[in-house]
């Protein structure tokens, strides 16, 4: 059975993360997933991402449990599933956090940044942890749903940036050190690279890895990017990716079709959704999700202005035209046949089929477009029976 | 040879035979009972040994059950094999069954150009139907032939299928005849029908067991779509029909 033996190394990785939080001996921040870490980073915190924790919540199905809790204190469950999760988790004292990796509970912050570049909800979430924990919360407010990203955006995000510091100095003890942010946007730099190219061996047929298994490879590219330590994991996993696609093997030896995930990973159904692609011999191999940790404008030549762009130009602040014009080329390069749309219940910004967009791909490229309801945490919102029929009708559709 | 296609859906099992030719040559419809599985069981061993099958086709929810299948195919690809066997054309078919609603377009071949099934709500399926009507104090059997005598056009308006039962309790608080009763809750699912993106230019063909038990619903859809609506012959047979086609498609 095919296997990624590099997911060994990953826990060690994921272990050795929260470790490091378990003995806190530096100041810590909380930071949006797609926010600026690198410049956190360089003023020597150790970085927490609470997205991070509503995806476990979601994959251990504790979410649950701890989403009702939230709407009791007036998070109602069709708001982001992420951020009931994650404040029912904190009002119950329970967090799979313990069972994993030996942390009570997530580590207090010193500081807590969000950058809405991925939806407003960050904006409560974090303030909601900025109260209990009386700790200052700075937000990034970026320009939304753009068809480019332009000189006076840039201009505006970076300095907001710039605008972090005097108060990232004043908690972290440290004065800013423009060759430390320059490195460590560097670092990341190169592991977003790493990640790219282990996400494009997938390119190849058989592909060696899956958008299922591209999420739980994902981690270390989301909460340790701007350390070696992401950058060492990248090149060992793509090392031996490379290797697999050299001697062709792949997670599903003769694909029938190859299949693209568009938004959020289900995520207490990840193992239900790769059996049933791999029973029809069906490839998903692409995926808006995990690409969206590839941040090729990193420049630390313009450590500012590159990041700012980087994150301001990521696929969710896009204009439906720009994100049409993503998907057309990711479709031509991974020679995609089918595409699943997730309409996530409590992820609006994230789900990209509610302004027509299957239809319009559909008639652009050819490829079969489907829509699923489900959510990425609350799977009261996902029929798994209608689901399956309607996923092997697609492949039922592309095989005929 | 023969063929044979068992549907296993939420409420009732169907399974047809054709010959070479695809004539239905025998059909039966008995309650899934998901838990006795013997009934069902006898009841393809007494077809084994009257007639000389060649490949079995399953679908329905309870398609990955059969184990005696030599192909499982989606209720949406075996709707689209049956009704293009009757009629080889571009069309819009549309399946309302006990729990589900579903709406494809096929070609005259019968690949499923488009499908849409909703997941998130069975409001408007046979289970709404029965629901409604038990607090509507209607009888199921009857409510096609009230509804044709009701000159209202009043709905349900409610989503939910709990509330829309609150809602036809404040119908007969106001004393709503049983007539306008019958054609309202028929009224509410063609507008639920409607809203799903369907290509209005190809002849409708409505098929599943409320399309036979409430043929009236034709008279609805046709108004309101303002297209010409076919309800098959045996409509709840129809995907099994389509199973035993594919099953010998395979064969061959």
């Amino acid at each position: 059975m095919y296997e990624i033996k590099t997911s060994k190394l990953l826990k060690q990785v994921m272990a050795g993360y929260f470790s490091a939080m378990k003995n806190k001996s530096r100041p810590l921040a909380w930071c949006t997933s797609v926010g600026p870490a690198e410049l956190l980073r360089s003023f020597g915190f150790e970085v927490y991402f609470p997205e991070n924790h509503g995806a476990l919540l979601g994959a251990t199905r504790k979410a649950m449990d701890t989403i009702p809790v939230a709407s009791k204190i007036g998070y109602p469950s069709d708001i982001c599933s992420y951020l009931t999760a994650d404040i029912g988790s904190y009002i119950r004292k329970s967090t799979p956090l313990t069972k994993h990796y030996g942390l009570e509970a997530p580590p207090k912050p010193d500081l807590i940044v969000y950058n809405t570049n991925q939806c407003r909800e960050v904006q409560d979430w974090f303030t909601f942890f900025g109260n209990e924990y009386n700790c200052p919360v700075l937000g990034i407010v970026p320009p939304r749903h753009m068809d480019e990203v332009k000189k006076e955006d840039i201009d505006n995000v970076a300095k907001q940036f710039r605008s972090l510091i005097p108060e990232c100095e004043r908690i972290s003890g440290n004065k800013f050190n423009i060759d430390k942010f320059r490195e460590t946007l560097k670092l990341s730099k190169e592991a977003t690279g790493l990640w790219k190219k282990t996400l494009d061996t997938s390119k190849h047929s058989p592909a060696p890895i899956s958008f299922f298994d591209a999420t739980i490879h994902m981690g270390p590219i989301v909460v340790l990017r701007g350390t070696e330590i992401a950058k060492e994991y990248y090149r060992t996993l793509l090392a031996e990716l490379e290797h697999n696609v050299k001697n062709k093997q792949g997670f599903i030896a003769n694909e029938s079709s190859r299949i693209y995930w568009e938004g959020m990973p289900i995520w207490g159904r990840l193992r239900y959704l790769s059996d049933l692609f791999k029973q029809h011999n069906s490839a998903v191999v692409a995926s808006t999700y995990c690409n969206s940790w590839i941040f090729d404008a990193f420049d630390e030549r313009h450590p500012f202005e590159s990041s700012a762009f980087a994150y301001t130009t990521i696929f969710i602040n896009r204009s439906e035209k720009a994100k049409l014009e993503i998907l057309k080329n990711l479709i031509d390069e991974f020679r995609i046949d089918g595409m699943i749309f997730h309409e996530a219940k409590t992820c609006f910004n994230n789900s990209n089929s509610r302004f027509g967009m299957p239809a319009r791909l559909k008639e652009e490229t050819g490829i079969e477009t489907l829509i699923i309801e489900a959510d990425l945490c609350d799977l009261r919102f996902f029929s798994e029976e209608q689901s399956t029929i309607k996923i092997e009708t697609l492949l039922e559709q592309i095989s005929s | 040879m023969f063929f044979l296609g068992v549907d296993i859906g939420s409420l009732y099992t169907k399974l047809v035979v054709i010959d070479p030719e695809n004539e239905i040559v025998h059909s039966d419809l008995f309650r899934t009972m998901a838990r006795n599985r013997q009934k069902r069981d006898e009841i393809i061993n007494n077809i084994h040994s009257k007639y000389k099958i060649g490949y079995t086709c399953s679908t329905g929810y309870g398609r990955k059950l059969l184990k005696s299948a030599d192909v499982i195919k989606t209720e949406l690809y075996c709707a689209s094999a049956g009704v293009t066997q009757i009629a080889r054309i571009d069309k819009t078919i549309i399946d309302i069954g006990g729990e589900d609603i579903k709406l494809l377009t096929s070609n005259s071949n019968g690949k499923v150009i488009d499908f849409y099934m909703n997941s998130k709500c069975a409001a408007g399926t046979g289970a709404f139907i029965t629901e409604v009507a038990e607090r509507a104090e209607l009888d199921v059997l009857e409510m096609s032939k009230l509804a044709a005598n009701s000159k209202s056009d009043k709905e349900l308006n409610s989503f939910c299928t709990v509330f829309a039962k609150t809602e036809i309790m404040k119908w007969i608080f106001d004393e709503t005849s049983i007539e306008d009763l019958a054609k309202g809750i028929y009224i509410s699912i063609a507008n639920r029908i409607q809203k799903i993106p369907a290509n209005s230019s190809l002849p409708v063909f409505l098929i599943g067991g409320v399309a036979f038990y409430h043929p009236y619903l034709k008279n609805i859809i046709e108004d309101r779509f303002n297209v010409k609506v076919t309800i098959p012959k045996n409509p709840q047979l129809i995907n099994a029909f389509g199973a035993a086609c594919i099953a010998q498609k395979h064969f061959n």
